[in-house]
C-alpha cells in the first residue's frame, strides 16, 4: 500500500528518448493504466518505478520518499513481466514460492503451500505446479508470471500486459479476475496495456503515453470523451474516430460550421460558440465517432451528407460501414444485418452534439458540447 | 512489518559510487592475471633492445642492434619462409579437408552420427603426444605405416629425416590433429543454416553444385572464417609439433620463427637476440588477426541477413 | 529407378569417403593402445596378432617417475582450471551485463591472449621466474597457464550469461534477492552445464600443454607432455613403453571430451558459434 509519485523522469536509451520528462501521480490503493502504443515507454515506466532502470533525471517516490538510490530487492514492488521472466529450472511451484523464499521476505514453507495454492487456484493453474516452465503454453506462464507477482504484500503491483497474450475468452475472463483481486488487496497497481478495451474497462485513471511523453491523465471518461488531442482520440474507440478539417464561416447571429461536400450551414451549440470565439480558433477539425453518426438510404434532411457505400465489415453483434464522403472515409457502426451495396449511394447524418473540436495545426482538443459532464468522477 | 524501505537519512553518499565500481571491481582479479602476463610482453620488448645472454653476467643496452642484425641474416628470412609454408600448408589441407568431410558428415544417419563423435578424439591429444603416435607408426622398423608401405614395396621411406618429406610429415600430423576442428566448426554451420533458402532452391531447380556454389558456400561463410582465424594463428607459430618431431631439423628445414627463437634463446643462451624473432612473429599473427576479424565481422552480417 | 540408383551410388561413395577418413583419425589411436601390450620381443615380427602382455605398464608406471608427471599434470591443469573459473566467471558475468568504460578492449584484450606466441612470452616470463623464484613450481604453471585457460573461460561463459535473458535476473532483484543470492541461486545453476564444459575444455587444453612446462619448468616438475617426449629422446627401443607413455597421456582427454561433446564446438571458437 503506497502512493508512487514521478516528477521529472527522463530517460535516453543512445539518441533517442525512451521517457521525456514524465511526471505523474498514483493514489493508495488506485488502479493506474497506463496505457499507450508498442515503444511509447510504458514499460520504461514501470522498470524505473521498480528500480531496474535508473532514470537520468527525475525523481521516483514510493510513499512520498525518494527511492531513486534504492535497489529494486529493497523497494518492496512486485511486477509481471511481458515476457513472463520465469525461472526456467524452477517448477511452477518455485517460481510462484520464490518471493517468498528470499532472504528478504522469508516466510516458512507451510504459509508458503497454503499461498501458492490459493495465488494457483484463483489463476486456474493448481494442475500445473509441477511442471517446468518450458512444460506449459504461453498462457499458462503468464498466469504463473501473474501468480509469482500476486503471491506476496508489496507496496504495489506493477504489470506489464498480463493478459497480451491469452485468448478472448480468457482475457475477458481474468480482466474481471483482476479487477476483484486488486480490490481485494487493497494494493496499489500500474496496469501497462495497448489495449483500449482493457485501459478503459480496468483503471481508476488512465495515463496515455506516446514517445516517453504524457499525453493525458484522466478516468476513463475524461479520455474518452474528452481526449487531449487527435492522436489520443484516436486511440479509443472501435472503429476509430473520424477526423476531418471543417470551415467556420462567420454569419449573423453567430459562427456556423461548413463541412465535406455539403453546402448546409450547421449550427453550434452555445457553450462551444463560446469557446471557439474565446480562444478566437480558425482552423478547425472535427471529430466525431462511429456512434454519433446515423445512416439512411434517402437523404431525408439538407443537413444528410452525400455519400457511398466503400466497404462493409461485419463483425459479431455489429458492422462497421464505411462511407465514402468527397474522398473522405468515415467509419459507422451499423447493426449486423445490414445490407449494403457498395458504391450505392447512402446518407449520413452526424450528432453535432457529440462531436469534438481540435485545433487543426496543434491537433488539440478545444471543447464538446456539454464538456463538463465527463470531467471527473469514476466509471 | 515495514514496507522495507530505506529511510532516505541512511548513508547514501557511499551506495551510488559502490554500484557503479562493482563491474571493475568483479574484474579485478582478471585484470590482476591480465596484466601479470601484459608485462612479460613488455619486458620483451624491452630485453630485444639488449645483448642479454646466460652466458654473461651482466648486459647492456644495445638499441636497435639486435634487430638490424636480424633482418640481415639470412636465418630469418628463412625462418619466414618455413613459418610461411608451414601455415599455408597445414591450414589449406585442413580447410579444404574438413570442408569436404563436414559435407559428408551433414547427411544425417546412425554412421554419420557416430562418426561426429569419434573423430573429436584426435582434436583431443596433446600434439605432442601425436607426433609420438606418428613417429611410432612411422618408425622404419616397428611402424605400422612402414609395414603397410612395405606392401607396396616402398622401404625405409624418411619421413621426418628427409629435408624432402619432413614438411609433409609435419602437416599430416598437424591435419591430423587439427582438421575435426575445421570439421566440427564447418558441420555447426550447416546445421544452423535455415532450411527455406534451400527449399526454394529445389523448387526452382537448380543443380547441386549451383545450390552449394551460391547458397550454401556464402552462409558458411562466418564459420569458414572463424576456422580459418584459428587455424592460421595456430599454425604460424607452431612450436610442439615441430619441436617433438625434430627440433626444427633436419638441417633448418623446419625452422620457422617460433623454433628460431627459441634456439637462439635457449640453445645459443644470446637471449636478446632471441627476442626480435618472436616479437616479428607476434607482429605478424595481429596484423593479420586483425584484417581476418574485420572481415570475420563483415561477413557476419552479410551472410545472416539473408 | 534411375534416381534410385544414383541416389544409392551417392550414398555408397559417402560413406566409403568418410570411412576412409575414419580410419585416418581412429586407426593410428587404435594401433598406439594395441601396441602397448606388446611385448619387445614381438614388436619388430608381428603386427595384428599377438602375446599380450602388461609389462610395458608395468615398467612406465612402476619403475619410472611418468606416474608422478601424471599427477603433475592434473595438479597444474586442475589448479589452472580452478583459478579460471573463480577469476573468470565474475568477469564473464561484468562483461555480459554491465556496460562499463573500456569493456570491450579488455574483453579482446583478453581474448588476444589466446592469439599470442607462446614462445614470445615465455622467453621473457623465463627470466621474470627465475627472477621471482617461481620456476618450476606449480604456482608459476597454474599463473602461467591462465593464458591458456582464461580466455577459454572468460568468453565462453560470456556467452552463456548473454543467452540468459536478464530480466530473469531483474524478477529475482525484484524478489527480493540481492545481487549476489541473485548470482548463485539463479544465474549459476542456468549456466552450469555450460560452464562445467567449459571447465572441461580448458582442462583439456591445459593438459595437452607443452611448450609452457618445457620452458617454465622441468626438474621439479614435469608434465606428461615434457616427459612423454624423453621416451623418443632416449632412443631407446622400447616401443611399447613409449607407446604406453602416449597412451596414458591421451586417455584422460579422450574420456573428458565424450562428456562434454554438446557444448564443444561453442567451447572450442570460444562462444562465437553457437554449435
Amino acid at each position: 500500500m503506497a502512493c508512487i509519485e514521478l516528477t521529472h523522469i527522463s530517460k535516453q536509451f543512445r539518441k533517442y528518448f525512451a521517457l521525456d520528462d514524465v511526471s505523474f501521480q498514483v493514489n493508495d490503493k488506485e488502479f493506474f493504466v497506463l496505457f499507450g502504443p508498442t515503444g511509447a515507454g510504458k514499460t520504461t515506466v514501470l522498470k524505473t518505478i521498480a528500480g531496474i532502470e535508473s532514470p537520468d533525471e527525475g525523481n521516483v517516490k514510493i510513499d512520498n520518499e525518494i527511492v531513486n538510490l534504492i535497489e529494486p530487492a529493497y523497494r518492496n514492488v512486485s511486477m509481471v513481466f511481458e515476457n513472463y521472466a520465469l525461472y526456467p529450472h524452477f517448477s511452477v511451484y518455485d517460481n510462484i514460492a520464490s518471493p517468498m523464499r528470499s532472504p528478504l521476505h522469508k516466510t516458512d514453507e507451510e504459509t508458503i503451500h497454503k499461498e501458492v495454492h490459493r495465488t494457483a487456484a484463483m489463476l486456474k493453474i493448481e494442475h500445473l505446479l509441477d511442471r517446468l516452465p518450458s512444460q506449459i503454453s504461453n498462457g499458462q506462464k503468464q498466469r504463473v508470471a501473474i501468480g509469482r507477482c500476486l503471491v506476496r504484500k508489496p507496496n504495489v503491483f506493477l504489470m506489464d500486459e498480463p493478459l497480451a497474450h491469452l485468448d478472448a475468452k480468457l482475457r475477458h475472463f481474468m480482466r474481471a479476475e483482476l479487477k476483484e483481486m486488486q480490490a481485494n488487496f487493497d494494493t496499489t497497481t500500474i496496469y501497462v496495456t495497448h489495449d483500449y478495451l482493457e485501459a478503459l474497462s480496468l483503471g481508476n485513471r488512465i495515463a496515455v503515453i506516446n514517445r516517453g511523453q504524457i499525453e493525458q491523465i484522466g478516468t476513463a471518461n475524461e479520455v474518452y470523451y474528452t481526449p487531449v488531442n487527435q492522436f489520443t482520440a484516436r486511440l479509443f474507440g472501435e472503429p476509430e474516430i473520424n477526423i476531418f478539417g471543417i470551415e467556420l464561416i462567420e454569419c449573423e447571429n453567430g459562427p456556423k460550421i461548413k463541412m465535406l461536400n455539403n453546402e448546409h450551414f450547421f449550427d453550434l451549440e452555445p457553450d462551444v460558440v463560446k469557446v471557439l470565439s474565446e480562444q478566437n480558433v480558425h482552423d478547425l477539425n472535427l471529430g466525431i465517432r462511429g456512434t454519433c453518426i446515423s445512416y439512411s438510404f434517402a437523404k431525408e434532411e439538407d443537413n444528410f451528407f452525400d455519400g457511398t457505400v466503400y466497404s462493409l465489415e461485419p463483425i459479431g453483434n455489429k458492422s462497421i460501414l464505411i462511407v465514402d464522403i468527397d474522398g473522405e472515409r468515415i467509419r459507422i457502426i451499423a447493426p449486423n444485418d445490414l445490407h449494403a451495396e457498395l458504391d450505392s449511394p447512402i446518407f449520413l447524418k452526424f450528432d453535432l452534439k457529440k462531436a469534438l473540436f481540435f485545433d487543426r495545426t496543434s491537433e488539440e482538443f478545444i471543447i464538446r458540447h456539454n464538456q463538463a459532464h465527463y470531467i471527473g468522477g469514476l466509471i | 512489518m515495514q514496507a522495507g524501505l530505506i529511510n532516505s537519512d541512511t548513508n547514501f553518499s557511499k551506495k551510488p559510487f559502490l554500484v557503479k565500481a562493482r563491474p571493475y571491481l568483479i574484474m579485478t582479479p582478471a585484470l590482476l592475471i591480465t596484466i601479470g602476463i601484459l608485462y612479460p610482453f613488455f619486458t620483451a620488448i624491452f630485453y630485444s633492445l639488449t645483448n642479454y645472454s646466460f652466458r654473461a653476467t651482466t648486459f647492456r643496452f644495445v638499441g636497435l642492434k639486435n634487430w638490424t642484425q636480424m633482418f640481415m641474416e639470412p636465418e630469418f628470412w628463412h625462418a619466414i619462409l618455413v613459418t610461411g609454408k608451414y601455415a599455408l600448408a597445414t591450414t589449406g589441407s585442413e580447410m579444404l579437408l574438413g570442408l569436404g568431410i563436414a559435407l559428408l558428415l551433414s547427411k544425417e544417419s546412425k554412421f554419420t552420427r557416430l562418426l561426429r563423435v569419434l573423430l573429436i578424439f584426435p582434436l583431443m591429444i596433446a600434439p605432442v603426444i601425436a607426433t609420438i603416435i606418428w613417429q611410432l607408426m612411422t618408425n622404419n622398423s616397428v611402424g605400422i605405416l612402414e609395414k603397410f608401405l612395405n606392401l607396396f614395396g616402398v622401404y625405409n621411406f624418411p619421413w621426418a629425416s628427409s629435408a624432402k618429406t619432413a614438411l609433409l610429415t609435419a602437416t599430416l600430423i598437424d591435419v591430423w590433429v587439427y582438421a575435426p576442428f575445421v570439421i566440427l566448426l564447418i558441420l555447426a554451420g550447416l546445421q544452423s543454416l535455415p532450411k527455406s533458402p534451400f527449399e526454394a532452391a529445389k523448387i526452382d531447380g537448380g543443380s547441386a553444385w549451383f545450390t552449394f556454389r551460391t547458397l550454401t558456400l556464402p552462409m558458411l561463410k562466418p564459420f569458414m572464417y572463424i576456422a580459418l582465424i584459428f587455424r592460421l594463428m595456430a599454425s604460424l607459430q607452431e612450436f610442439a609439433i615441430i619441436f617433438a618431431l625434430t627440433k626444427g631439423g633436419p638441417g633448418n628445414t623446419l625452422m620457422n620463427l617460433s623454433i628460431t627463437g627459441y634456439t637462439t634463446g635457449f640453445a645459443y643462451l644470446k637471449f636478446g637476440e632471441s627476442l626480435p624473432y618472436v616479437l616479428t612473429l607476434w607482429l605478424i599473427i595481429y596484423l593479420i588477426s586483425r584484417k581476418l576479424v574485420a572481415k570475420w565481422l563483415l561477413v557476419q552480417k552479410t551472410a545472416g541477413g539473408n | 529407378m534411375n534416381a534410385k540408383i544414383r541416389r544409392t551410388s551417392v550414398s555408397v561413395v559417402r560413406n566409403t569417403l568418410l570411412t576412409l577418413y575414419a580410419l585416418f583419425a581412429l586407426f593410428p589411436i587404435f594401433w598406439m593402445v594395441l601396441i602397448t601390450f606388446k611385448s619387445d620381443s614381438e614388436m619388430y615380427t608381428t603386427t595384428f596378432l599377438f602375446h599380450p602382455t602388461l609389462h610395458n605398464y608395468k615398467e612406465v608406471l612402476l619403475r619410472t617417475d611418468y606416474f608422478q608427471a601424471f599427477l603433475d599434470n592434473i595438479i597444474v591443469s586442475s589448479g589452472a582450471v580452478l583459478v579460471s573459473v573463480l577469476v573468470g566467471v565474475p568477469a564473464a558475468y561484468a562483461l555480459a551485463r554491465y556496460k562499463f568504460k573500456g569493456k570491450e578492449d579488455l574483453a579482446f584484450t583478453i581474448l588476444s591472449f589466446k592469439f599470442a606466441p607462446e614462445i614470445l612470452v615465455i622467453l621473457p616470463l623465463f627470466m621474470v621466474y627465475q627472477a621471482l623464484g617461481i620456476y618450476d613450481t606449480y604456482f608459476g604453471l597454474i599463473w602461467v597457464y591462465q593464458l591458456i585457460t582464461m580466455p577459454l573461460l572468460i568468453w565462453v561463459v560470456r556467452g552463456y550469461f548473454e543467452d540468459i535473458n536478464v530480466e530473469i535476473e531483474q524478477a529475482a532483484q525484484l524478489d527480493g534477492y540481492p545481487w549476489h543470492s541473485v548470482f548463485l541461486k539463479i544465474l549459476l545453476p542456468l549456466i552450469k552445464p555450460g560452464l562445467v564444459a567449459a571447465g572441461l575444455l580448458a582442462f583439456i587444453f591445459a593438459w595437452n600443454s607443452f611448450t609452457f612446462p618445457l620452458l617454465l619448468s622441468g626438474f621439479r616438475i614435469e608434465t606428461v607432455t615434457v616427459a612423454s617426449l624423453k621416451y623418443i629422446a632416449s632412443d631407446t627401443v622400447h616401443y611399447g613403453q613409449m607407446a604406453v607413455a602416449a597412451t596414458v597421456a591421451a586417455l584422460p582427454e579422450v574420456i573428458l571430451a565424450l562428456l562434454i561433446q554438446k557444448h564443444l564446438v561453442r567451447g572450442l571458437s570460444f562462444g562465437a558459434v553457437k554449435g
